[in-house]
């Protein structure tokens, strides 16, 4: 077992290696070339995307849809499993939370770069209806930002305060933005019943909004009358789905957070094994209601619907669906069911395949249901019967992933990324320190 | 030197270029094959309202018929010796025009009771000149309302006015006004007897505005009386309940119309949420004034 200063030192913020610094730059060059296309975009229009009439969502909405998905990793991982009471959760909890942070800003962002003119995005609150899914997204979106930056900010406390200082001589100036950041943290009976009391409340409140706002962005497209959408299935479908893609990109980042940061001693293989049964069972959820979806319509579909599982199952997007369904979600649940497969490396090759099969999954969701109305569209060219994103629809949405990895990587760097204080007080380590030294 | 010599010859040859292909143009203007036009005239007579001569341009270009517009057509009421020239009119974009006879006795009919209409088009750049003849005998429709045991029947006489007698075996069709096309009633001809009298049922339950139906008795485009139409205004109908949920709240209302379900479940979520939130915040500062 460590002693408390190891602790400290093995858990603290290390600045950049050099393989950080070009991973960064990398990050900012995608985002700076994703800028060029979204300014382009502004000044000519989204007559630069190949988004028309038909195809009206594109690959914007389908990232929006990653990015809300991911962000339910919040929910799942730390406030689920801190209610349950399960303690091996601890050095996991803080990636979630900071997965979520970043997932649900750059939703929030995407949201935005799909509309043509975001100098009205004022309007959706002036003329907000609230019988819009439109208006319940706008509203749930917010919220959720603010109670997964609580989420990520009240537990983050007693560890800002350890490290204003522990940086104290080495860094002054980092000590005293830790100091801030700390809010006059000592480890007060009354500020500890204060944070104890608002962590729980947050981490109850955040299943119900969690759940809420999966449900919404399922409503927004199950409210309209279209084939593969119209499925009283949707909301339970969207949940299950946000599942696999937050601990998909759960254990992908924690995997390589640990190597870089040589956290092996505090995130074990244990932890692996139990992230790859939740992972597994997420997938198997998912499953059911991938099949729920697809097979009843595939019994009693009408003609329009007909044509659009032909087109998934045979057609045009065959190879994209049966890649995402088998390899995103069955082949993760045939090698995480064996032990071996819950190791760290193969569980990091099976966290990465379920985060990208999520990212193609919901571009499924979304596009091909768009090409196929129940009325066809007349007197538009042919060209507009198909679609495929653009060069400025991929340098935005590649940017969007890049600035979502960007605000994971700063957090990382800058925010213990295993809860040191609790940490410290699971190994008692403060007691056994103390008692050594007097 | 030598560039300026060149400049001009290609000055030349792109000013000879231009004026040819011009010249070319011209050319090819003045021997342009005209277009026929094909010419539709009918004569429509509503009882009691206007009479009017409906006219149709079309052409066959390209194996394709395209209506005609722009076409001034002039309009003559055709003697044995005599053509007076009645109005001119000009067809629409989908080559129709309507021309109507605002004065009935403006037109003559000649020693066998007959009017001649007749529709000139002059020609122009593109089509040729063309024309059109109809002629037709005046004809009335009495129609009227009546109700036996209880039943209502649309009575309708067809007379030639020119020999004031009755028109025997003629077919006539018995309809309501409806918003696009109208609802025939009955069979789609109903023979006139030897009266000249057909009698038609109305059945019950057809919907009309305040419960009045317009129901039409029409002669259609007959080769000696053209179209002819008799207008009866019945009250017989099932009045129509406005159903429109404009001033309700619904789903699909602006938003000073939401339904107060959504109204009060969604604000009280809203106020709930942030309340906690906000309650929160407030525990942040709370932390940090109390050191300790």
């Amino acid at each position: 077992m460590k002693n408390y200063d190891t602790l400290i030192k093995d858990l603290a913020p290390k600045k950049f290696g050099k393989r950080g610094v070009i991973w960064i730059i990398f990050l900012i060059a995608i985002i700076i070339a994703g800028i060029i296309a979204y300014i382009d975009q502004i000044i000519k229009g989204q007559v630069v995307t190949n988004m028309r009439d038909y195809a009206l969502w594109g690959i914007y909405i389908s990232n929006f849809v990653f990015f809300v998905a991911t962000s339910f990793v919040g929910s799942v991982t730390v406030a689920i499993l801190r209610l349950t009471n399960n303690t091996w959760r601890t050095p996991l909890v803080r990636i979630a939370e900071i997965i979520s942070v970043a997932a649900i800003i750059m939703a929030g962002i995407t949201i935005m770069i799909d509309m043509a003119r975001p100098d009205r995005i004022l309007n959706l609150f002036i003329h907000a209806r609230l019988q819009s899914p439109i208006t319940w997204d706008v509203i749930i979106i917010p919220t959720y930002i603010v109670i997964s930056l609580l989420l990520l900010y009240f537990p983050l406390l007693p560890d800002f305060a350890i490290l204003k200082k522990y940086f104290k001589e080495e860094k002054p100036s980092l000590s005293k933005r830790y100091g801030f950041l700390s809010l006059n943290w000592t480890g007060s009976k009354a500020q500890k019943i204060l944070q104890e009391k608002s962590v729980k409340i947050i981490a109850i409140m955040i299943i119900p909004v969690g759940i809420l706002l999966q449900t919404i962005d399922a409503w927004l497209f199950s409210t309209t009358y279209r084939v593969g959408w119209d499925s009283t299935n949707f909301a339970p479908y969207f949940i299950s789905g946000a599942f696999v893609a937050g601990v998909g990109a759960l254990v992908t980042v924690i995997y390589i957070v640990r190597k870089i940061k040589k956290l092996e001693y505090y995130i074990t293989d244990s932890h692996f094994d139990k992230m790859g049964k939740l992972l597994v069972l997420a997938c198997l959820i998912y499953l059911y209601f991938n099949i729920n979806e697809y097979l009843i319509p595939a019994f009693t579909a009408k003609k329009g619907e007909a044509v659009h599982l032909d087109t998934l199952f045979t057609g045009h997007y065959a190879t994209l669906f049966w890649l995402v369904t088998i390899g995103g979600l069955v082949v993760p649940i045939v090698v995480l069911l064996f032990k071996k497969g819950r190791k760290p490396l193969p569980m990091f090759f099976i966290g990465l395949i379920v985060v990208i099969g999520s990212w193609w999954k919901r571009y499924v969701i979304v596009t091909p249901t768009l090409l196929h109305p129940f009325l066809p569209i007349q007197g538009v060219p042919e060209s507009w019967r198909h679609y495929f994103p653009s060069l400025h629809e991929w340098l935005i949405t590649i940017a969007t992933l890049a600035m979502a990895l960007l605000i994971i990587t700063l957090l990382v760097r800058y925010l213990p990324v295993i809860p040191i204080q609790r940490t410290a007080d699971e190994q008692e380590l403060l007691k056994t320190d103390k008692n050594t030294k007097s | 030197m030598r560039n300026q010599l060149k400049f001009r010859s290609i000055f030349l040859v792109i000013l000879c270029v231009f004026l040819l292909v011009t010249g070319f143009q011209q050319l090819y203007a003045q021997n342009a094959k005209k277009n026929k036009v094909r010419l539709k005239a009918q004569y429509v007579k509503i009882m009691d309202g206007e009479i009017a001569i409906n006219i149709k341009a079309t052409s066959k270009i390209k194996k394709k018929n395209i209506k005609v517009a722009n076409l001034e057509i002039t309009v003559y009421n055709e003697l044995e010796d005599e053509k007076i020239k009645l109005g001119t009119t000009t067809t629409n974009i989908k080559g129709e025009s309507k021309f109507v006879i605002k004065n009935t006795n403006a037109i003559k009919a000649d020693s066998t009771n007959t009017y001649t209409i007749k529709i000139s088009f002059k020609g122009n750049d593109s089509y040729k000149k063309a024309s059109k003849s109809i002629s037709f005998k005046d004809a009335v429709i009495k129609a009227k309302l009546i109700t036996k045991d209880s039943l209502n029947y649309i009575s309708a006489t067809l007379i030639d006015k020119s020999t004031d007698s009755v028109i025997v075996d003629e077919g006539l069709a018995v309809q309501v006004q409806r918003l696009f096309s109208p609802l025939i009633i009955g069979k789609a001809f109903n023979t006139t007897d030897k009266n000249g009298t057909i009698l038609v049922p109305i059945e019950k339950g057809i919907p009309g505005v305040n419960g009045n139906l317009i129901i039409e008795v029409v002669l259609d485009d007959s080769d000696n009386y053209g179209t002819v139409k008799a207008l009866v205004n019945a009250p017989i109908g099932t009045p129509i309940i406005d159903e429109s949920t404009f001033n309700k709240r619904t789903m699909w209302s602006p938003r000073n119309k939401t339904p107060l379900f959504i109204l009060i479940f969604t604000n009280i979520l809203i106020i709930g949420i942030w309340g906690i939130l906000l309650y929160l915040i407030t525990n942040l500062f709370k932390i940090s004034k109390s050191k300790i």
